[in-house]
């Protein structure tokens, strides 16, 4: 075991698991809809999941991909709840009748979240090339709520919703939604590659997260979530978080739909595969996770007095750009 | 608070022992380090993730619903070179705090 570990915990506390890249729709902004990757059976998934439950690992989240895509969703949902996992996914919500909400219920989901990107139905159908899609993800929100099951929104924030992120808390709100996360923006697969019209400049991003950080501390019904660790040098930025700095590699890791394990769905480097390998091993001696785990700071970083709380910003973020986990994150505005 | 009170853990509450990090913390309090807002339990409460540092670990994870307040603090106090009577005003004042925040019950 590597002693430069130390206070690393024994294993991530979620996973974010892709179980298949396909998906129905064919979104501007997706990391994943250029990827390809053999998909596992239900059996091999159950044993991966065996393995989760023997680490301990709390919460997985599939992700995707629509993850209910798959038609044995239910059945990896049950199995996984059964061996004591909390089990959460993110879905563009076509899918999602009352019918197929209180199957999620069943299998045991604790949470859903419903992806959209703009309070206009127009705004967020082009943005996801598929018309009538705001109306069935708005529907989706109402069939998740009303079948019992904590319910989550997620937007990506980018110039189409920028400007206007108070709306898509209106309708958070008006939803019964408990906690709507604005994603930032990632420069992965399609994302980098429509980057030049979707990312925000790094002072848009810096007045956007002021803004924002003023609205989620003054909202008492909504949580609002952000995970970017770009805000740590920000005022009303909570100061303490569990780990400083990206939490991938930290917190959390993400499976591939083969097994493969990345550190996020953001970053393409296989660590190892969960299957074929020792997780601990995997999880103490990985290069890439070492590496991800003790930057330093170079650029603009170095001498900056924000880097013992940022640590650099986006881990992902200034790898896509760059190739180095050190270099700044391009959405900084120092 | 009745020495006979068995505290229990809220069921809804996630929660992972850490025992590597309990070790890597007990070498470190032999070196003399300050080691009280490290944690060895990690917790999610309403969304929320805490630690609870070596002695509230020790606690939190006695608090299953058999264990009266009473052995909490025998068993502590047989564990940590300190007056027994400052464990047990610790325990009592810890078991009251994870109370009040609604993360256990007394049976
Ligand atoms: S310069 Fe580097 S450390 Fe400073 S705020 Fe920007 S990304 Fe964070």
């Amino acid at each position: 075991m590597n002693d430069t570990n130390e206070g690393l915990l024994s294993a991530p506390l979620t996973f974010n698991w892709t179980l298949s890249y396909r998906c129905n729709f064919s979104c501007s902004h997706c990391y994943s809809r250029e990827e390809q990757a053999e998909e596992l059976t239900t059996d091999r998934i159950c044993l991966i999941v065996d393995i989760l439950a023997d680490k301990k690992v709390p919460f997985v989240n599939f992700g995707g991909g629509e993850p209910l895509i798959r038609e044995d969703l239910f059945d990896i949902a049950s199995y996984a709840s059964s061996r004591g996992l909390n089990v959460s996914m993110n879905s563009n919500g076509w899918l999602i009748d009352a019918d197929a909400a209180a199957r999620l219920r069943q299998s045991g989901f604790q949470s859903v979240g419903i992806s959209i990107d703009s309070a206009e139905a127009r705004l967020h159908d082009d943005f996801r090339c598929m018309p009538g899609s705001w109306q069935r993800a708005v529907a989706a929100l109402d069939h998740v709520r009303g079948a019992g099951i904590r319910l989550t929104m997620s937007s990506v924030i980018s110039r189409i919703n920028f400007r206007n992120f108070r709306d898509l808390i209106a309708l958070a709100r008006d939803h019964g939604v408990q906690t709507l996360y604005l994603h930032n923006f990632k420069c992965s697969g399609r994302g980098f590659k429509n980057r030049e019209d979707l990312d925000l400049s790094p002072e848009e991003w810096k007045a956007f997260y002021v803004e924002a950080l003023e609205v989620k501390n003054s909202l008492s019904d909504l949580t609002l979530s952000f995970d970017d660790p770009v805000i740590a040098s920000l005022p009303g930025y909570d100061a303490d978080p569990m780990v400083k700095g990206s939490s991938c590699g930290k917190l959390s890791l993400h499976l591939r739909p083969n097994g493969d394990i990345t550190p996020c769905g953001f970053i393409p480097l296989v660590v190892g595969n969960i299957l074929a390998q020792d997780f601990d091993d995997i999880w103490y001696n990985s290069p890439v996770l070492l590496k991800m785990r003790h930057k330093e700071a170079k650029g603009k970083c170095a001498g900056c007095a924000a880097y013992g709380d940022c640590l650099g910003g986006c881990t992902a973020r200034a790898f896509a750009t760059t190739g180095d986990f050190s270099q700044p994150d391009p959405h900084c505005w120092k | 608070m009745d020495e006979n009170v068995r505290p229990a853990r809220r069921s809804d509450i996630i929660w992972r022992h850490e025992a590597r990090r309990e070790q890597e913390l007990l070498e470190a309090q032999e070196r003399g380090e300050d080691i009280s807002d490290r944690g060895t339990v990690i917790l999610v409460a309403g969304g929320t993730m805490h630690q609870l540092n070596l002695l509230g670990g020790e606690i939190w994870r006695r608090c299953d619903g058999n264990t009266t307040v009473a052995r909490i603090v025998s068993d502590l106090a047989g564990e940590y070179d300190v007056d027994p009577a400052e464990i047990d005003r610790d325990v009592r004042e810890f078991i009251e705090d994870l109370n009040q925040r609604g993360w256990i019950s007394y049976e």
